[in-house]
């Protein structure tokens, strides 16, 4: 098991306190390909920051390939997002003033991996993602579907045990989105765990299985 | 470490404009504090050339009017420092007082060639003066022992009396000038900023004046003086001793007027000091503008790059990263361009040195390499502070800003 969520529970504190997810129980296996999909305000980006490490749950469990996460310091959390996920965001998050093969190999930096073992590494992934002739590009010198590659090579260099990706087609056009989607679904077939939260249903199409989340319960695709 | 300074560099270069501007006024602030320090230096080593502790450890002594009733005497008295003083003083206070010597004023002595003469006084003194009063011989030699031994009618000139007397100072050598009625021979030529002084030798002064015993001045070179006190002790007991030579009250402090050169050296040192700690103390301040600005903008930048710092926690840096790396401009920027600063503060100290030679005052008002130094320790930690809180409220930036959008 991959990602194990047993009955989730986050509320937003405030004047008037917001109970966002209730209860998700969510087993994903090895080696599949999901999408979580919802309205926004159903819940879908508080249980993606959840999964993500980004950010705490109030009660309940989650286990991330075989590790506890819970009650994390800055350090470790930090530490484990490194390791374990590969994010993939809407608007590429790539740092603008890094050209592509710098961008890449920013996590394995946070490692300590020394220049330049990690720049190597860095244009092997963008290589995979056809992308050996951009290294030296900044962002702004590449296309959408170039840059959200860029993202991808990112996401994959520290080899992490799952990808999680945030509306990764949000800010595409239909033929790029289709490329971006092709690349997710051949690294799937080689292995990889891959999340994506969407509200788009032709990429919700697009993968195994379809977990539809509304009011902050899971109303389809979860555990039966 | 190397990929650290890559980073910077990197966002650095990414806000030139910003990051010249903050910088100027770092550089400015540095400026300031490099052109105090070495004008405050300049003071420093114009007094240092023209006192030191060897000189200095000395007393001159002058005789005045007494102020108040003594023994029978009424005040108003006039004091007459005499040659037989010097054994008075030397043998009073053995503790302190190394030697004893006196000179001899001769006011409105007039001295003259077949050319021309002068009449600005003639100054029976010790070999010793020369030293003492950083006298520049430029031609012949000063007085020596044998010239006072042997009570020797010879006398050194100052240059501008000597080119007066003899058309060029370099022909007054081995001349011969008149006064008193006699026949004196020149043996060197001196040369100093305002001294215009002729010396004699002092036993010939006081056999032309007829052997009176009187002495204008005397000089007492006192020893064991390492404080202030020591120097008022060794001004004690001189006062001690011609009080009871004269017969006057020892607290009589108008009998006999005393200079403590010793003391007032140390005075000299003391201002120096004071001097200098308000020039770091004004430097500092002009440079905490500048540190106020650095970490300003540092807030500025932190706001600005949210999103970037939230995408880096997302993909694994942690807290200490960011907040290394924040501090790490800070103090990138405030040295980079504090060097600035301390580069074109050296060439305006270099430049003030050039432009003072002539100053007496002012001698090489330049910073040293401790100065230097001591200004990079101050750069580093400057700009740490001021990359610190900004670096902190950086660490305060949550992975999850990563995933808002504007």
């Amino acid at each position: 098991m991959m990602i194990e969520l047993k009955d989730i529970n986050k509320t937003y504190p405030g004047v008037v306190p917001l109970h966002v997810l209730k209860g998700i129980n969510l087993d994903i296996e090895r080696g599949e390909l999901v999408s979580i999909m919802g309205a926004s305000g159903s819940g879908k980006s508080t249980l993606l920051n959840i999964i993500g490490i980004l950010d705490t749950y109030d009660t309940g469990s989650y286990v991330l390939d075989g590790t506890m996460i819970r009650d994390l310091s800055e350090n470790r959390a930090a530490e484990l997002r490194n390791r374990l996920i590969g994010f993939v965001f809407q608007s590429f998050n790539l740092i603008n003033y890094k050209n592509a093969l710098e961008n890449v190999a920013l996590p394995l930096f946070y490692q300590g991996v020394s220049r330049r073992k990690r720049n190597a590494l860095a244009m092997e992934q963008l290589d995979r993602m056809g992308l050996a002739d951009r290294a030296h590009h900044l962002p702004s010198e590449m296309s959408g579907g170039q840059k959200q590659r860029v993202a991808i090579a990112r996401a994959l260099i520290t080899n992490p045990s799952i990808i999680l990706a945030d509306e990764p087609t949000g800010a595409l056009d239909s033929q790029t989105s289709k490329e971006v989607m092709t690349v997710f679904r051949e690294l799937n077939a080689a292995g990889m765990t891959i999340v994506i939260v969407t509200h788009d249903p032709g990429v919700g199409a697009q993968t195994n299985r379809i977990i539809r989340i509304s009011d902050g319960v899971i109303i389809s695709g979860g555990n039966d | 470490m190397i990929d650290l300074l890559h980073e910077i560099a990197q966002t650095l270069s990414h806000n030139k404009l910003r990051t010249v501007l903050t910088g100027m006024a770092v550089a400015w602030g540095i400026f300031m504090l490099i052109v105090l320090l070495g004008a405050s230096r300049g003071v420093y080593n114009g007094f240092t050339s023209r006192a030191d502790l060897e000189t200095s450890s000395s007393l001159s002594v002058w005789g005045g009017y007494t102020t108040k009733p003594y023994s029978g005497y009424r005040e108003g008295r006039p004091v007459q420092l005499k040659d037989s003083d010097k054994a008075v003083i030397k043998n009073s206070g053995k503790q302190y007082v190394r030697n004893v010597v006196a000179t001899r004023v001769l006011d409105s002595a007039r001295v003259s060639t077949e050319r021309d003469y002068i009449s600005n006084g003639l100054y029976g003194h010790f070999p010793q003066e020369q030293k003492r009063a950083k006298l520049d011989m430029i031609y012949g030699r000063f007085l020596n022992d044998r010239d006072l031994e042997e009570r020797r009618k010879v006398m050194v000139l100052e240059s501008k009396n000597a080119r007066l007397l003899f058309g060029d100072e370099s022909k007054a050598v081995g001349g011969r000038v008149d006064a008193f009625g006699l026949s004196w021979l020149v043996v060197g030529v001196y040369f100093h900023e305002w001294e215009s002084g002729t010396y004699i030798p002092f036993t010939t002064a006081m056999v032309v004046t007829g052997n009176d015993g009187n002495v204008s001045e005397l000089f007492v070179n006192i020893k064991n003086v390492h404080t202030e006190a020591d120097g008022t002790a060794a001004e004690q007991s001189v006062r001690k001793a011609l009080a009871g030579s004269h017969e006057f009250a020892v607290e009589d402090n108008g009998a006999v007027h005393i200079w403590n050169r010793f003391n007032s050296y140390l005075r000299n040192i003391q201002a120096n000091d004071i001097l200098s700690t308000a020039v770091w103390i004004i430097g500092l301040l002009t440079m905490l503008s500048g540190i106020v600005g650095v970490s300003n903008i540092m807030f500025v930048s932190v706001r600005e790059r949210t999103h970037e710092i939230g995408i880096r926690r997302a993909i694994g840096a942690k807290p200490r990263s960011i907040l290394l790396q924040i501090v790490a401009e800070s103090v990138a920027i405030t040295t980079i361009f504090g060097y600035v600063g301390v580069v074109f503060g050296t060439a305006v100290t270099v430049v003030m040195s050039k432009l003072t030679e002539n100053v007496d005052f002012l001698e090489n008002p330049t910073v040293d390499l401790s100065t230097a130094l001591n200004v990079t320790v101050v750069l580093v930690v400057a700009g740490a502070l001021a990359g610190l809180f900004p670096a902190i409220k950086a660490t305060w930036v949550r992975p999850v800003e990563a995933l808002r959008y504007e």
